[in-house]
Parts: structure tokens; sequence; C-alpha cells
């Protein structure tokens, strides 16, 4: 995976909390990528937006800010970095809109044999877990580091 | 002194500096995004099949 990324976050203490600086033709925007526990023991969602006037996550805006791979490359980053500290966790993911999930899948499908390497990658297709393959029309991912 | 962790890939062998923020800790807690997480949690109670061991 050779894409230009944001390397310089802020992180909360108990490394559940990134924020990085979009910096593209609208200017720079905060974002903000959060891992949350969820119902389900060990798995743990991940939410990723723009920071709103309130500090609060807002998944739902259209940035459009010309930087769309350095962004998606950036969480990926950060993703691998939590999975390294948290390696037994899982992480769902989705877009807040099917064309957000649609572009996660493609995403995960162009790079799928590199992250294979190092997660499982399964689907949530149909209210069950399959493994993910490309195209694969699903829901959410799930995934977690592989075991050494 | 700000505490710094540095992460290198293993899929790309580039280096991310992650600067621990005081502003940012006091997130800690407070739950973020929570639609979202609504509908996690929705997918994850649909859900027939384990979590693979």
């Amino acid at each position: 995976m050779k894409y230009d990324v944001y390397t310089d976050i802020e992180v909360t203490d108990d490394f559940n909390v990134f924020d990085f600086i979009s910096t593209g033709k609208n200017g720079d925007i905060l974002k903000r990528v959060a891992f949350t526990r969820t119902e389900q023991d060990g798995v743990y969602n991940l939410a990723l937006g723009d920071v709103d006037e309130d500090n609060e996550i807002n998944d739902y805006a259209v940035t459009d800010n010309g930087d769309r791979n350095k962004v998606l490359a950036t969480v990926a980053f950060i993703v691998e970095a939590y999975t390294k500290k948290f390696p037994d966790r899982w992480i769902i993911f989705r877009g807040s809109t099917e064309e957000r999930t649609r572009l996660y899948r493609m995403a995960v499908g162009l790079h799928l044999d590199e992250l294979s390497s190092l997660y499982e990658i399964w689907a949530y297709k149909d209210e069950r877990l399959v493994p993910f393959t490309k195209n694969l029309k699903i829901k959410a991912f799930l995934i977690r580091r592989k075991f050494s | 002194m700000k505490r710094v962790i540095k992460h290198k890939s293993e899929l790309a062998g580039q280096e991310i500096t992650f600067t621990v923020s005081e502003k940012l800790n006091k997130l800690k807690g407070k739950v973020l995004a929570p639609k979202k997480l609504a509908d996690a949690n929705k997918l994850l109670r649909k859900l027939k099949t384990p979590l693979p061991k």
C-alpha cells in the first residue's frame, strides 16, 4: 500500500480516539477516528468523520477536500496501530451511507491480499459472517489481527 | 512534555507519530458517534453466526 498519509495524529492516552487534519482544496478540516465498545464483548465500532462545532463526529459530512485516498490510507494506518495495541479486539466498520460502504468495499478489495496477511477479514452479509471476497455486497466489515 | 508514540506500518513501511493530547483526553468516557454505534449494535444483535474463534 503506497499511499500518502497524514503522519501527525493526536490521540487519547487510552488509544481510542484519533484526530488529524485533512488539508485540501477546501482548507484544513479536522477529522476524527473513534473506536467505541459495542454491546458484543470484544467488538469495537469504528467511526470516522469531521469534527463539528460541538466537538462531535459528523460522519455524514461531505468534505470533498480532494484527499479521499490520503484520508482512507491514514485511517488504515490508525487501524493497524490500534490493532497492534489491541490484537484481540474485533473492529466493526461500515460507511454511513451505502455509497461509502461501497467505497470501503472497493478499497479493501483492491488491497485484499496485503490486508489479508495482517487481518482476518469477515463480511456481515444477510445477518451472517462470511469471509470477505472481492465484489461481495455487504453491510459491514468485521476484522481482527491475525495471530502470528 | 508531550507523550509521543511512533508506529511504523507493517503494510507500507511508513512511520506515523501519535501525540497524546490532553484536549482529546477530555473526551474519554463520552460516547462518540452514538448513531453509528447504535447501528453497529443493531447489526450485532441480529447476527446469527458466532464470532470466529
